[in-house]
């Protein structure tokens, strides 16, 4: 077992040089450069600019560079934010954008279970045809139009929350359930599709015709095997949470990662771009390995080798 | 559900669709409506001109005015700013909140007339503040301007700021704005270039550094020599990047200074009391301000980098101003409730469809006039900018000395004569042009200008042109390599002169020509131009270059740029003028502002 993580762990680092070499490359071949702005700044000033950021040097050195810096925990300095390490604006933007993405995920996993159980336990009753139903308009409503609804609805018309910002409980309300409604969708269609599977296997008929109380069999036998297939989609979607929704992020204003990353893009920040990508990779990274734990612990069958 | 509640939701089915155009576009934030390169806007001009000033409604003597007990203004400044060092500084959201936190040795007034501010007068050669040659500027400065700790504000803080602004190691971006001074362009090239790199020694380094044509005489005076006459350079001394700094704070803090409010210290109205990165800044009135007390207590500076986010705030109560978005200008203008809270304004903005002046078949004047006389201005202005803005037929914008309202009117629309100048240019059939493309930032209302545009072209003079949207750094790229046929382009005043207008743009060679025009005519007329100390001479030659451009057409001038702005009816004394930072409409008289009961 922990020759497994220790080999998981240390797979890491070749992914995250491999993206970083991509990324980097990309970056590069991407038309447009951070000075390429429509007043056109003088040529001594784009001298000096490129002088501080280490822009001068050949490409090679630069990644080298960055490589380096980066094995020190350093990921260079910001272009747009200017001088603002990158390392600071990820440790400031990640907390708030993993908080924002854990309560999209409670709204997922909160709304999304109960509701995909439900309808198992109830199929074809008007149990069943309500969670269809939210399980469809979820599937189909874009985040930003939900988040729109709610900002009217919620904001503007009856002032129960605030349209936007970050700081206090009330402004995460409505960011994590424009993020988490689809995904709830998402987990009801799947819990339920997986729940009636189960039930109809062997083991739990055998389960009944033995005399168990079927809150035993519920939790005991179905829900832990129903779960697998949920937990598999839910570590890429914890990912995609904790790495951020730029347009939720825009539309709340929330001062998140996913707001500045691809500001960053646009800027062409190379470093913040390259930072961000790593972070990111690391994220999800880390996010499939626990994934992979969990298979273990709701399927004895599974093994690390 | 009342009227406006109802418009709200109109609103926001707008916020909808313009958030994602966008959001999913790729970049950042939506931009405002206008592709605008504009930077900054300082102002200046010793001119008379005819003001910009739009103030808010001008208040029929109330009969009693009960102020709010909380005079806490909400603001969005539509995003973090990049720095907020003044030195180093050249986005808008910088100014906007730099503005409130320093002054400099000049200012301008609502007229956009230069005044006074930490210096004691404007220089003039009359009163020996300018040299009989026109090369030395001396400021006398007020002895009672403290910083915001109290400590008073001195003529080497003045230097120092202009030091920090050269040194080549700061890479500030406005630093080239400064090169007519003495010295200044040997020290802030110092370090050569990536083709010649150069590596002085410290030694010659603070020779450069000592060589720069700035000095404090004593206190209370501070000296600017200049390589030659620049009748223009008391507008460079009013902006941002030459306000003081403080050498015993930034030598000891380093470059986060601008971070820690304790830090932090300016001379202006209001003072930092917190920087929430990409979220807010809060200042409060400076108690050791030396002019104008500010009223309100307390600005909290918002970067919400969506303007329909903004504005949704704005009609929920959470701000006090707002810009608006241009899909949503109509039904506000019809609600009578919203109506009476726009506040309009002009903004020193023109905004042009640039040709390739290289490449046929843009190097022809007749088709570059041809293309420019096929363009309904008045129907764009209603139709696509719902009646925000002005036709624009010539460069420099109404508000700015040396707008010409009668030039360039040749341009009105008018398809038979536009056709006629296309024949004469050789292209009888339209058709037996070589293909057409327009090239724009596929951001804001940039694709529908371009699709505005080809209607025109199609419509009035039988031209098919291809529309092609461009990530907008890629744009920038290939605008700035003239690798392109058409393409938008806006200009915003750093200072209102002419001189920061025609010379950049339509001089051979300038930074900022990207349409490959020339006219040598036109740059030794406005060489002479730049400095001429008579202030009528030096306005007359102004006039004539931008002549020259309209006539030869190297760009069609499309429309000049307003500001729209919503401003809840409590909120007293706002006053816009044409140079406030788009970000912060009326930032300059901010010290002004107060609150009603509300």
């Amino acid at each position: 077992m922990l020759k497994y993580i220790a080999r998981r762990v240390l797979w890491i680092f070749p992914v995250l040089i491999a993206v970083s070499l991509i990324t980097f490359i990309l970056m590069h071949l991407v038309p447009g450069g951070p000075w390429d702005r429509e007043k056109a700044l003088a040529p001594a000033v784009i001298e000096n600019l490129n002088r501080r950021y280490n822009l001068d040097k050949p490409v090679w050195e630069q990644y080298l560079f960055f490589v380096w810096n980066a094995a020190h925990g350093d990921l260079g300095v910001s272009y747009t934010s200017q001088d603002r390490s990158v390392t600071s604006i990820i440790m400031e933007g990640f907390p708030i954008t993993a908080t924002l993405g854990l309560a999209a995920l409670g709204v997922a996993i909160g709304i999304g279970l109960p509701f995909g159980i439900a309808a198992s336990l109830r199929q074809n009753s008007w149990i069943d045809y309500i969670c269809l139903v939210f399980a469809t308009t979820g599937a189909s409503t874009p985040n930003f139009v939900l988040a729109i609804v709610l900002i009217i609805v919620l904001a503007v018309v009856l002032h129960l929350l605030p349209t936007s910002g970050w700081g206090s409980p009330e402004q995460i309300i409505m960011p994590a359930i424009a993020l988490g409604y689809g995904p709830a969708a998402l987990v009801a269609r799947l819990t339920r599709a997986s729940m009636l599977e189960v039930i109809r296997q062997d083991y739990v008929r055998t389960a009944r015709a033995k005399g168990l109380m079927e809150e035993a069999i519920l939790f005991g036998h179905i829900l832990k095997n129903a779960l697998i297939p949920v937990v598999t989609i839910l570590g890429p979607l914890a990912a995609y949470f904790i790495t951020g929704s730029f347009i939720i992020e825009t539309m709340f204003s929330v001062p998140g990662i996913g707001r500045m990353f691809v500001q960053g893009i646009g800027a062409r920040d190379y470093a913040l771009i390259l930072g961000a990508t790593l972070f990111y990779s690391f994220i999800v990274a880390l996010a499939n390995l626990a994934v992979d734990f969990i298979y273990g612990f709701l399927d004895p069958r599974i093994r690390y080798t | 559900m009342s009227r406006s509640k109802v418009l709200s939701m109109i609103v926001m089915v707008a916020f909808v669709l313009s958030t994602l155009g966008g959001a999913l576009s790729g970049c950042a934030a939506p931009p405002p409506p206008t592709p605008t390169p504009t930077k900054a806007a300082p102002p200046a001009a010793p001119v008379a001109t005819p003001t910009v000033a739009v103030a808010a409604t001008p208040t029929p003597a109330p009969p009693k005015e009960e102020l709010a007990a909380d005079q806490h203004l909400r603001v969005n400044i539509a995003g973090e700013p990049p720095t907020l060092d003044p030195n180093l500084s050249s986005w808008d959201a910088s100014i906007a909140v730099e503005s409130l936190v320093f002054e400099g040795l000049l200012k301008f007034d609502k007229d956009l007339n230069l005044v006074p501010a930490v210096a004691k007068e404007v220089p003039t050669v009359a009163n020996g503040g300018i040299s009989p040659d026109g090369k030395v500027y001396t400021f006398k400065l007020r002895n009672d301007v403290k910083w915001s700790d109290g400590k008073p504000v001195t003529a080497k803080d003045f230097v120092y700021g202009t030091m920090r602004l050269l040194d080549p190691k700061n890479a500030a971006e406005y630093a080239s704005f400064y090169y007519t001074i003495v010295g200044a362009e040997e020290y802030n090239t110092a370090l050569g270039t990536k083709a010649k790199p150069k590596k002085p020694t410290d030694e010659e380094l603070a020779k450069l550094r000592a060589a720069v044509g700035v000095k404090a005489l004593d206190d209370y005076t501070f000296q600017v020599t200049l390589k030659e006459p620049r009748a223009s350079f008391n507008s460079l001394a009013a902006l941002w990047a030459m306000y003081p700094a403080r050498e015993d704070i930034i030598s000891a803090k380093g470059e986060r200074w601008t971070d820690d409010p304790a830090t932090y210290i300016g001379n202006g109205p209001f003072k930092m009391t917190e920087w929430v990165h990409k979220d807010h800044i809060t200042v409060v009135a400076n108690p050791n301000y030396y002019g104008e007390k500010p009223k309100l207590q307390k600005i909290t500076l918002l970067m919400v980098t969506d303007i329909n986010a903004d504005y949704a705030a704005y009609l929920a109560g959470e701000r006090e101003i707002a810009r608006v978005p241009l899909a949503t200008i109509p039904s506000v203008q019809a609600d009578p409730k919203m109506k009476d809270q726009i506040r309009r304004g002009p903004r020193l903005a023109t905004f042009a469809l640039q040709f390739n002046n290289k490449k046929p078949p843009f190097d022809n004047v007749k088709v570059r006039q041809a293309f420019s006389m096929a363009v309904d201005r008045e129907a764009f202005i209603s139709k696509i900018r719902r009646g925000v803005g002005k036709p624009a037929y010539s460069w420099i914008p109404p508000g700015m000395p040396g707008h010409q309202p009668d030039l360039g009117l040749q341009y009105k629309l008018n398809p038979q004569k536009a056709k006629e100048l296309l024949k004469e240019a050789g292209y009888a059939d339209p058709k037996s042009l070589p293909p057409v493309a327009l090239q724009y930032a596929n951001t804001g209302a940039n694709p529908i200008m371009a699709e505005f545009a080809q209607a025109q072209f199609k419509d009035n003079l039988g031209v098919e042109v291809k529309l092609e949207p461009l990530e907008p750094a890629e744009f920038s790229k290939r605008i700035n390599a003239m690798n392109y046929q058409m393409g938008f382009y806006g200009w915003g005043a750093d200072y209102p002169d002419p001189d920061n207008w025609l010379p950049e743009l339509f001089g051979t060679d300038a930074g900022n020509n990207h349409t490959g025009y020339s006219n040598p005519k036109l740059d030794e007329l406005m060489k002479k131009a730049i400095t001429e100390p008579d202030e009528k001479k030096r306005l007359q030659m102004w006039a004539e270059a931008q002549k020259m451009v309209v006539d030869d057409a190297p760009v069609i001038f499309f429309f000049y740029d307003e500001r729209f702005i919503v401003v809840k009816p409590y909120v007293k004394g706002l006053t816009l003028t044409g140079m406030d930072t788009t970000a912060l409409p009326g930032n300059r008289y901010m010290n002004q502002v107060y609150l009603l009961k509300h």
